[in-house]
């Protein structure tokens, strides 16, 4: 063959091949929130291996990829929980096709017809609801069809420092934490904490900080069966109900039960150095916490550690808040290899939330919830419970964030003593209602 | 050494105590970077441990190796450096023309326009930021260097700066210009340009630090990873708990991203205390 022949035919083929759809890589943009962490996990396809949310996340991607030479992933990862950008990305018309959005922010996109419903593009790759757990299901769900792939629920958890609980001697006889069962047997619980330890019964993140004290409110009035949003465009937070619950968190914070000047991270580090009894903070740090537990001379190690639901302290429905994080498709026009691409993403997060589970977070499969690797996971046995109390808002209830950020504003100008209770319920409910009525 | 000590002692009490205040107020600035850089140099799995540990050993050059290997902090910092410095000559070209124009020349409608511009300084960003938002997305501009660049020129503080210095400057100069056959661009061009250099510094100074650290509207602009400035990169890469986890190595970024500014600040340290003290506006 002569140069010139050689020459020729590696032209043809070549032209052939970029011409040749099967040849193209389809195109994804994924965006989501969990932070980077390149340096660890950047190019770990072992997802095994990977601890914690953004090494588990960033290593399902990286072996989603690499299972898939036909798809290509553009990642973009943005700061939590990212919503001023996707605002802007969908406003501009430039949002990425797969994309994080927590379960009660799926109203926002949905009900603007930004997102496109997963039913048909969930049937085709063998995924249907009732593989989802009930919580995953309802957060998932609006207006009877499916906005987005559920990956976990999340809620608060009590994180408990066993060796504290025993000096102060709150221990059953079955070694389990004595966890209190009413408002006033809390009070009593912290109050004996405080006289036997010298530390508070609680470490709170109280500075720079609304979640909190939302998440809280909003899991003592399910279990005062306050339906606060009967009318998902009108609040009723000036409430008895309310007003108990903030009153017990006031009377926490004023008789020093709780630590006071923290934000996330200082709790954070304040609980792991024993310097409290109870951590309210997330399923998401069940596995770290349960490392530290296991490592010699540090505080969780002394007596160990133990993580429960929030205690039942009211009469009524056993439930407590609980959100869970998704991933959604922006409505756009798109081939059938982009859907089927989007099909294939879905179904290798769906077929691998054991994996996400391990973040702490409950699974949202019934599959994975009742198989026995996630029950031997530590710790699953005593929060596994959440799967069925975990409540979280009515799905019609838009702006959850914002309101959020009111509902804490209030809660805490209250508990710290810059507004009387009875004000800081009243501007709750006026500024929730102001926000949703100019929707 | 030995002379500076003597030039402390031999002063009065006040100026010893006044001396001391100074070095303590150094000490209290200074106090917040020097954690960063500590931080840096700490194990991250360490700090969220124990915050504590900072102030002991061991230390690690971890983060910043990581940083270098795998962080996108470089192309963040060369966005920056494109969006910042463009914006800081553009503007320092249409505020000194804009300047001259108020100050020189007259033209119907000069003190109108000049209210108008003025009125600049009192409208917030935030109260333009939708509309803006829309038209760059009308013409295609996000994710671009001008989307983030455009924004910044209407610089109303710039061209308020620049017509007073001009006012300042004696209009004899120009005259003199003039009767020398000088043309009305090479008056501004050769004669009363470089005497509004300080003014200029001051400007440039801020305009470029304004957009170092500007934040929104990189965020919701520049939505694609590869146009993502400093400020919008560094925060992406916070975990939600970014507090707790992986904070060793969020202040290596952060050292990578201010050591820019600092090197500005010590080249232009005797302008941007000119600036600050409000010097420049004779």
């Amino acid at each position: 063959m002569t140069l010139r022949k050689l020459f020729l035919a590696t032209i043809s083929a070549a032209t052939v091949m970029m011409a040749s759809p099967s040849f193209a890589a389809t195109e994804l943009q994924v965006q989501r929130f969990f932070g980077a962490c390149d340096a660890d996990f950047g190019k770990n396809t072992d997802v095994t291996k990977a601890v914690g949310e953004c090494g588990i996340i960033t290593s399902l991607i990286n072996k989603f990829a690499a299972d898939n030479p036909d798809i290509k992933i553009n990642v973009t990862t943005v700061e939590w929980p990212g919503y001023d950008q996707l605002t802007a990305q969908f406003a501009s018309g430039d949002a990425p096709d797969i994309v994080t959005i927590h379960e009660s922010v799926l109203s926002d996109y949905q009900s603007k017809g930004l997102l496109m419903p997963l039913d048909d593009v969930l049937k085709t790759v063998g995924l249907t609801t009732d593989q989802f757990t009930g919580a995953a299901k309802e957060g998932a769900t609006k207006d009877g069809k499916i906005y987005g792939l559920p990956i976990d629920n999340w809620t608060m958890l009590y994180h408990v420092n066993m060796d504290l609980f025993k000096q102060a001697g709150l221990v059953n006889a079955d070694g389990t934490p004595m966890l209190p069962k009413s408002p006033e047997e809390l009070l009593a619980q912290a109050e004996q904490f405080k006289q036997k330890t010298g530390k508070p019964y609680f470490v709170q993140n109280l500075a720079n900080e609304t979640a909190l004290f939302t998440r809280n409110l909003y899991t003592y009035l399910f279990q005062q069966n306050s339906d606060f949003f009967a009318d998902p465009k009108k609040a009723k937070f000036n409430t008895p109900e309310a007003k108990k619950v903030v009153e017990m968190y006031k009377a926490i914070f004023d008789k020093g039960y709780t630590t006071k000047n923290l934000d996330y991270g200082g709790a954070i580090n304040a609980f792991l150095a024993g310097e409290g009894g109870v951590q309210l903070n997330g399923t998401w740090v069940v596995g770290d916490y349960n490392a530290q537990s296991e490592k010699a001379g540090t505080a969780l190690n002394k007596g160990g550690y133990a993580v429960y639901p929030y205690p039942q302290l009211f009469s009524g429905a056993k439930a407590q808040y609980a959100d869970g994080h998704t991933w959604a498709v922006s409505k756009k026009d798109r081939s059938p290899e982009q859907t089927a691409a989007i099909g294939k993403f879905l179904k290798f997060f769906a077929d691998n939330d054991f994996e996400w589970s391990r973040t702490g977070h409950l699974p949202a499969y019934k599959a994975v919830m009742e198989s026995a690797k996630f029950k031997a996971l530590p710790h699953r046995d005593t929060i596994a419970a959440i799967a069925t109390l975990g409540k979280p808002l009515p799905s019609a209830v838009q702006r959850q964030f914002a309101i959020q950020d009111i509902v804490g504003e209030e809660m805490s100008a209250a508990v710290t003593g810059q507004k009387p209770v009875d004000k800081a319920l009243a501007d709750m409910e006026s500024r929730v209602n102001e926000l949703l009525a100019n929707l | 050494m030995a002379s500076h000590n003597s030039e402390i002692i031999g002063r009065s009490f006040g100026d010893r105590v006044l001396f001391g205040l100074v070095i303590l107020l150094a000490l209290v600035m200074a106090g917040p970077v020097l954690y960063v850089i500590a931080l840096s140099l700490k194990d991250n799995k360490e700090l969220m441990v124990d915050p504590h540990s900072v102030f002991h050993m061991p230390y690690t050059i971890k983060n910043y190796i990581d940083t270098i290997g795998t962080s996108n902090v470089f192309s963040w910092v060369f966005n920056s450096i494109i969006v910042a410095g463009g914006l800081t000559v553009f503007t320092l070209i249409l505020s000194s023309l804009a300047g001259y124009g108020f100050a020189r020349l007259n033209f119907p409608g000069r003190a109108v326009l000049f209210v108008i511009v003025l009125l600049g300084l009192a409208v917030p960003e935030q109260a333009v930021l939708i509309a803006r938002h829309q038209i760059f997305s009308w013409l295609g501009l996000h994710n671009s260097y001008p989307g983030l660049i455009l924004p910044g020129l209407s610089s109303a503080f710039g061209v308020f700066l620049m017509t007073q210095y001009f006012r300042a400057i004696p209009k004899e100069l120009d005259e003199a210009a003039i009767l020398d056959n000088a043309s009305r661009f090479r008056v501004f061009w050769k004669v009363l340009l470089p005497l509004t250099v300080p003014a200029q510094a001051t400007l440039g100074i801020f305009t470029f630090l304004g957009a170092w650290n500007d934040y929104f509207w990189p965020l919701i602009s520049a939505t694609k990873k590869e146009m993502f400035t400093l400020t919008v990169g560094i925060a992406s890469t916070q975990m939600n708990f970014a507090q707790s986890q992986g904070i060793g190595f969020l202040m290596a970024q952060a050292v990578f991203a201010g050591a820019p500014i600092l090197i500005i600040y010590l080249f232009f340290q005797k302008y941007i205390v000119t600036a600050v003290s409000g010097a420049a506006v004779r």
